[in-house]
């Protein structure tokens, strides 16, 4: 059995420990204090009288905080202790933990209480095996300082305590007495620095600390939820589950250097950055639930947008951002760099963003604002994309040392491989970019003629999707086998693998009506659809692996696109057994969703297996189990009104999800389950 | 170098910069020490164009680095992003000021456009 971790975070700081609230350092597992992509504490173990504690209890109040309740000793003679710990940890920009010791004895009692303290200040990308840095350690004034220095960059933790304490390079210890009943307590406080950076100043005090997270985050955290629509369901696993989604996206929150707004991070543990992918997916998940993540989303991606040919940063004008890190391997160029760009999909993203925003919102002001990042974005379609002139959108790196191989979603080495295991060539034009860049133009006519002022510049878009999709319907799809490639190669030769990305193909619109229902059947085949949900890549094929990330396993954030996708069809039936499998995963393992389970059959595991690559929670998939509730109700803004078509799994109704925000104002909905549709109705495509 | 950071201010900045966004607006201050000196260039961004003086006038940015950190941000040969993360330049003020030199500035000399990498087929797996 893993040993139980446990996370307190806030945007992208965060710290792991063990389940009494020591952190030592691990090969597998990112345990520690980070934030900004570095390790600022590799070592954080209390002692009290040299004894370990031991676990009573836990309160995990917040994201952001967490209290152990603790004993000295270990399981088997910890009864009848007269004295107990109190860990209450919590974290902003800078790390707190009040440690509380009470004596439940009659007598004054003395205690030496430790707190062993170290830092390696690993980069996140180096958990499995951290260089050795020369870290340098400071007595200075009660406080311990722990600093590491190459050239300028430099990065310090400054620990320091409220109560009188001795100090040395080792950590912090305490000559305590207690009277008979009474308690001892002292604030441990943690400031992260980041030397330079035009840094917003980390060494935020004590009391700013404890006011923000006492007072500001925690109310903050109540009027995120407050201003999210109410969901009434007889399910209550459903009700918490949709609570649970909503703060795991208030907390995987960050505030960038730039911009004051939040926008999300992917996700923990290994994902706590700007990922342009996971974060614009997120937005488009979250619309009718959080819209306020996605102008914050875009401004700062728009802010980020390539401008120069750069084959480091797999860059060119107009490309989104891949990735954002801050760490030490990133800016010294011995990772992928601090601005990635390696991916393909996220150009258009921007655009099916801004277009799905503006809808939603109403907010056309973001629109015009964003007038010329949304342009370069669409000519980077054609001038940057589209690499052997075959009017495909394609990946093939240039960082050769540390870019990505795979610059879709299915972004490991392996994802992309025929039915047989073969690889083809780059570049690739994996499929769903061909959905995504229909779907950016079509969306970017729309805003060109409706809000840019620009016919023309709609028109030719309008006629450039147009060919794309015949072009598309042409060449990616298997006549034989009934479904869409998964990619082309340089040559044109179709990557003949049955994946999941036939959904994606649905959810832009690119699939020719009457082939959705063949697309659908495969879907929800038993080769492609576990039960739980529908694999990334169906049984039967060589290279099909159930615990493989993007060759097997189901992804709530990829179900939930399908299942939108579905429904675009008219597929409702389809849906309504994607959101019912996602859903019975959440109940299933209660907490927040998880980034990918296995592809076995649920008839055969009965259980949802997790996968040790995925992390929760994650964004896109709290996003996705707003996203599966949005598309059971049929949501869908027209005009300045919310269209309202629900398709319920049985068990669900009645359900309501009451103040909808969007540029209606507020507004509800209402679903009751209804007999499933007779088959072979007139697909619906908007 | 080839063109040093001053020389490429002086010559190849004022003017148009069709691919800066029209909204944005803003002034930035480069600071650029050598020595026990320094120059300070003065850019104004005003929809698309570009101003360049010489001049202390607070800015909206400012922007410190040695002057050679600044010429090799003039030749293409490092990115803005890793040089503030390196804290080889330190930035003061509206950082959304800061990525607008990474169109002001050119990029790599040798930076391919992917269309020629595809070309050369370097990618058979």
């Amino acid at each position: 059995m893993k040993e139980e971790l446990i996370q307190v975070m806030a945007g992208n700081a965060f710290a792991v420990s063990d389940g009494v609230g020591d952190m030592r350092a691990q090969p597998h597992v990112p345990v520690g204090l980070f934030s900004f992509d570095t390790r600022f504490l590799s070592h954080w173990v209390l002692t009290v009288d040299g004894q370990p504690l031991y676990a009573l209890s836990r309160d995990d109040m917040t994201y952001f905080e967490t209290r152990f309740f603790l004993v000295p000793g270990t399981a088997t003679h910890y009864v009848d202790a007269d004295v107990s710990v109190i860990r209450h940890r919590s974290i902003d920009d800078s790390f707190n933990e009040r440690i509380t010791v009470l004596n439940h004895s009659a007598k004054p009692a003395e205690f030496t209480v430790r707190m062993e303290i170290g830092s390696d200040f690993a980069d996140t990308a180096e958990i499995k095996s951290p260089q050795q840095r020369g870290i340098g350690v400071l007595v200075d004034q009660g406080q311990l300082r722990l600093c590491y220095e190459r050239g300028r960059f430099g990065r310090e933790a400054i620990i320091s305590s409220t109560e009188p304490v001795e100090v040395d390079q080792g950590g912090m210890t305490f000559r305590i007495s207690v009277a008979p009943n009474g308690t001892w307590t002292t604030n441990l406080h943690v400031g992260m620095i980041i030397r330079g950076a035009g840094t917003q100043d980390l060494r935020s005090s004590l009391e700013a600390h404890q006011r923000k997270v006492r007072h500001d985050m925690r109310e903050e955290l109540r009027e995120w939820l407050e201003r999210a629509p109410t969901l009434v369901t007889p399910r209550k696993p459903v009700a918490s589950a949709y609570r649970e989604a909503l703060t795991d996206l208030a907390a995987l929150r960050y505030q960038s250097l730039a911009y004051s707004q939040l926008s999300p991070v992917g996700g923990m543990p290994w994902a706590m950055a700007l990922y342009g992918r996971d974060s614009m997916i997120t937005c488009l998940q979250s619309i009718a639930f959080t819209p306020e993540l996605a102008p914050a989303t875009l401004r700062i991606l728009a802010m980020d947008q390539g401008g120069r040919l750069d084959d480091e940063h797999d860059e060119e004008p107009g490309k989104i951002l891949g990735e954002l890190r801050y760490g030490e391997m990133a800016a010294f160029g011995s990772a992928a760099p601090t601005m990635y760009y390696g991916a393909a999909d996220t150009t258009p993203l921007f655009v099916i963003l801004l277009d799905e925003y503006e809808r939603w919102s109403g907010d056309a002001a973001l629109a015009r604002e964003l007038r010329h990042p949304a342009r370069m974005a669409l000519d980077w379609i054609d001038e940057y994309a589209d690499m052997t002139g075959d009017g495909y959108v394609r990946y093939q790196r240039r960082n050769t040392r540390h870019g990505l191989i795979n610059q879709c979603w299915k972004n490991s080495p392996d994802a992309v491989v025929d039915r047989h295991g073969r690889e083809p060539a780059f570049p690739r034009a994996t499929c769903e970019l061909q959905g995504y860049a229909y779907d950016a133009k079509r969306r970017g006519a729309r805003l060109a003629r409706e809000i840019w002022g620009d016919p023309q510049y709609a028109h030719r878009l309008e006629r450039e999707a147009a060919e794309l999709k015949e072009r598309f319907n042409r060449d990616f799809w298997l006549p034989e086998q009934g479904y869409y490639a998964f990619a082309l190669d340089p040559d044109g030769r179709p990557v003949d693998a049955l994946t999941s990305n036939n959904g994606h193909l649905l959810w832009s619109g690119i699939a020719e009506p009457d082939r959705a229902a063949e697309v659908a059947g495969h879907l929800m085949g038993p080769k492609m659809f576990s039960g739980w949900g529908v694999r990334t890549f169906a049984d039967g094929q060589l290279p099909y692996n159930p615990v493989g990330s993007h060759l097997g396993g189901v992804w709530p954030s990829d179900n939930a696109l399908i299942a939108a996708g579905l429904r675009r069809y008219g597929c409702d039936e389809e849906a309504a057994r994607i959101v019912a499998g996602i859903f019975d995963v959440v109940e299933t393992l209660g907490g927040s969703v998880p980034e990918v389970i296995a592809g076995y059959p649920r008839s055969q595991t009965k259980y949802p297996v997790q996968l040790p690559a995925g992390g929760r929670p994650q964004a896109w998939s709290s996003g996705a189990l707003l996203m599966l509730i949005g598309t059971m109700m049929g949501l869908r803004p027209l005009g300045e009104n919310l269209l309202v078509n629900p398709v319920l799994p049985r068990g669900y109704g009645p359900i309501e999800l009451l103040d909808i925000p969007g540029r209606w104002g507020r507004t509800d909905s209402y679903g009751r389950e209804r007999p499933a549709h007779p088959r072979g109705r007139r697909p619906r495509v908007r | 170098m080839a063109t040093s950071a001053a020389e490429y201010l002086e010559r190849s900045v004022s003017g148009r910069h069709p691919d800066l966004p029209e909204t944005t607006c803003g002034t930035l201050r480069l600071d650029i020490h050598e020595d026990a000196r320094t120059e300070h260039w003065y850019l104004a961004i005003d929809r698309q164009n570009v101003e360049v003086t010489r001049s202390v006038e607070d800015a909206d940015l400012v922007v410190r680095a040695d002057r050679e950190v600044f010429d090799r941000l003039a030749a293409g040969c490092i990115h803005v992003a890793s040089a503030l993360l390196r804290n080889e330049l330190a930035a003061q003020g509206n950082l959304r000021l800061l990525m607008s030199l990474r169109r002001i500035f050119p990029g790599p000399p040798e930076a391919r456009h992917p269309r020629d990498v595809a070309r050369a087929r370097e990618g058979r797996p």
